[in-house]
């Protein structure tokens, strides 16, 4: 390819400031907002606080009479953590399952996944809130790690491409050394899967953590509200409040975000078995 | 048959009974076991509920004279799943008449028969898949297939509005189709947002693809130092909680936000970007936070597919003279369409059911000329204000299969498409 000219490539930077620009600055402008000294939106001289303090974040976790984050984030972390475990014993069972072995209802079961996936994914969660309010399951977190675990195992495809990947030979060496499938699982399937199974926990763990639709719609009770269902209730006057309740949660997803796509791409291209 | 000894036909009527008779106590007393309790079941409660499934309750409760009555959603939930019951029973049945023709064989070869230990032991290994998917199958089918089936049969009753529980439930067929197709306020709302949903749909799915593919193509430019840096801007983007990025963008288009402080500070009168009578300018606010939302993944999709574009093809076509307008026309572009046809299609499908924008931008709106539902409803938002909020339990799941079958017809072209498409080797 041919140099660009110096004036494309002035424009190029000028575009790729302003794209930056763009995507950055709602972000940036929470975060300032989340150090305003004063709450109200009202007090905002347009996209920023009129004055800076840390006052927010104190308010936070210290004024919980009406708005009580450190409750709404220990249900957060209580339904994550929890949904994340069994979510990613599922999923690793289930694709490693579907892409190890060939057996009868394989291909019935993948193709019903698919039709099931296709129904909106909202009409199944309203016929799950009937069947909570008529189990008089709502009001209880457990109900909610519940639902999340066990709808994880649909979206097994991502684990079942990385599972593919992995040779059949080692399979058939472990085979022919006597190993039983259990034995398999455990000795030669679980050592190489490492980086699809911090994937597979990190997503699992990032889903209930930023989910709004289905606690909203199973938790009547203040103090069973995780953060996303505590946020939307935070008015224009509480809006450095939210930005501080905001940025707390979101940081630790950027955070991960980053960090998984470098392990991913590490872990992905070791493969175990060399040519 | 006739071949088959009277312990292997013992079987046939008593799952179990064969298997203890030839001397194998344990499972034969487990499948015994399990045929007992689905007949204590039986006579309890399951042809009750079957029955159940089919009136969905007889008597009505009367407060004044204290009759309990029949709940007809609870009879309808343990109608279905006393036919799950079934199956499952059913699929123990095959396993017992399978498992005894074995035993038969092995006590006619006259080889010994395993031990309870021994066999649970290779049935683990054999059958590993059925150990292995058992409580992942149990999950969705609880908590996927089970609410599906139900919703499908909703759509079938005269469920919601005044008729909740206590009321009785009927069956009325296709009642709640033809009355979305014909009752005035409804026929009106649906043709209008389905409207105003393909509108949204297909404007949606080209900004954020074009979007992401102009980003991605412009960080693949030569000239482009520290990539890695100006690439993180859209990650970051992408990584912020959706409901977090919406109700940010709530909070900037509000009176009391930084939009409207600058128009007043220009002396202009501040403006009601997502109000009632906003009219297009929340809908184009809808698409401009779906696009800061989505662009960032479709630029990721399409950096990737661009790193595995052969170089060659580009020297070749410069040698040849073409422009770099006409490379991009005539390699990029069908390249980059080609291996993201699939993904353009879910992205379709995802944004046809966008649940997200509209709901936290502007929910719980309703509209006069609307049958509670706004102009920027999407069919997904109505369903959630029909069923959700409003109880119109019926007709919610009617326009949930509608939507099922809008998308679900949609996907199967595009998996036809993507399949012919693998055909041809073009790009390989």
């Amino acid at each position: 390819m041919k140099k660009e000219k110096t004036s494309e490539v002035i424009l190029t930077y000028l575009i790729l400031i302003l794209v930056s620009f763009v995507f950055f600055f709602p972000v940036l402008w929470l975060i300032l907002a989340s150090f305003s000294s004063s709450g109200s939106i009202y007090d905002f001289e347009g996209f920023f606080p009129k004055g800076y303090s840390t006052a927010t974040y104190v308010k936070l976790f210290t004024d919980t009479q009406m708005y009580d984050y450190p409750s709404w984030l220990r249900n957060t972390l209580f339904v994550s953590g929890f949904s994340s475990v069994i979510s990613t014993v599922l999923v690793i069972l289930t694709a490693y399952t579907m892409s190890r072995f060939r057996f009868r209802m394989r291909k019935p079961l993948m193709k019903t996944t698919l039709i099931l996936s296709m129904f909106p994914s909202f009409m199944g969660m309203t016929a799950v809130y009937l069947i909570m309010i008529n189990f008089n399951m709502i009001n209880n977190l457990w109900s909610l790690i519940l639902i999340y675990s066990a709808g994880a195992p649909m979206g097994y495809l991502v684990q079942k491409g990385y599972f593919d990947t992995i040779s059949n030979s080692i399979y058939e060496a472990a085979r022919i050394d006597g190993a039983t499938n259990p034995e398999i699982f455990r000795k030669v399937t679980m050592p190489l899967s490492k980086p699809i199974l911090v994937y597979t926990a990190l997503t699992s763990f990032a889903w209930p953590w930023s989910d709004f639709i289905l606690p909203n719609m199973l938790l009547k009770n203040r103090d069973l509200w995780t953060v996303a269902v505590g946020l939307t209730h935070l008015g224009e006057t509480e809006f450095s409040r939210f930005a501080a309740g905001a940025i707390f949660i979101a940081v630790p997803i950027v955070i991960l975000y980053f960090s998984l796509s470098r392990f991913l791409v590490a872990g992905v291209s070791d493969g175990a078995v060399k040519q | 048959m006739k071949s088959s000894s009277f312990k292997t036909r013992c079987s046939y009527v008593i799952m179990g009974l064969g298997q203890f008779l030839y001397g194998q106590r344990i499972k034969g007393l487990m499948y015994m076991g399990i045929l007992a309790l689905y007949l204590w079941y039986l006579i309890t409660a399951g042809i009750g509920d079957m029955r159940g499934f089919f009136t969905l309750g007889e008597v009505e409760a009367d407060p004044w004279l204290g009759t309990a009555g029949d709940d007809s959603v609870i009879m309808m939930l343990r109608g279905i799943l006393s036919f799950l019951i079934l199956a499952a029973v059913i699929i123990f049945y095959l396993a017992n008449v399978k498992d005894i023709k074995v035993t038969e064989r092995l006590v006619g070869d006259g080889k010994p028969l395993p031990s309870f230990y021994r066999s649970l032991l290779s049935f683990v290994d054999k059958k590993f898949y059925v150990v292995a998917l058992f409580f992942p199958v149990i999950g969705v089918l609880i908590f996927n297939v089970l609410p599906i089936i139900f919703m499908i049969l909703i759509a079938f009753t005269n469920y919601g509005g005044n008729i909740v529980p206590p009321k009785l439930i009927d069956w009325t067929g296709v009642d709640n189709f033809i009355q979305i197709f014909s009752l005035s306020g409804i026929k009106g709302t649906f043709f209008k947002i389905l409207g105003w949903n393909i509108v949204w749909a297909v404007s949606a799915t080209l900004i954020n693809y074009f979007g992401g593919l102009f980003l991605a193509l412009l960080l693949n430019k030569r000239c482009v130092k520290g990539k890695a840096l100006w690439r993180a801007f859209p990650i970051i983007a992408y990584a912020v909680p959706g409901f977090i990025t919406l109700l940010g963008f709530k909070f900037m288009f509000s009176y009391g936000g930084p939009i409207n402080y600058y128009l007043k500070a220009m002396g202009e009168s501040s403006i009601g970007f997502l109000d009632i009578d906003a009219g297009w300018k929340a809908r184009i606010i809808g698409l401009l936070v779906n696009a800061w939302i989505s662009i960032p993944t479709s630029m990721l999709l399409a950096t990737g597919i661009l790193s595995n574009m052969n170089n060659e093809l580009y020297e070749a076509a410069a040698l040849d003279g073409a422009g770099r307008w006409k490379q991009f026309t005539r390699l990029t572009l069908p390249f980059v369409v080609f291996s993201t046809t699939p993904t353009l299609i879910t992205s379709f499908v995802g944004n046809f059911n966008n649940f997200g924008v509209f709901y936290f931008l502007r929910g719980g709106l309703y509209l006069d000329d609307y049958f509670l539902a706004s102009d920027t409803d999407l069919l997904i938002n109505w369903l959630y204000n029909l069923s959700i909020d409003n109880n119109y339990y019926g007709i919610g799941a009617a326009v949930s299969l509608i939507i099922f079958i809008i998308t679900s017809a949609i996907s199967l072209t595009a998996y036809v498409n993507s399949s012919a498409f693998k055909k041809e080797d073009t790009f390989r």
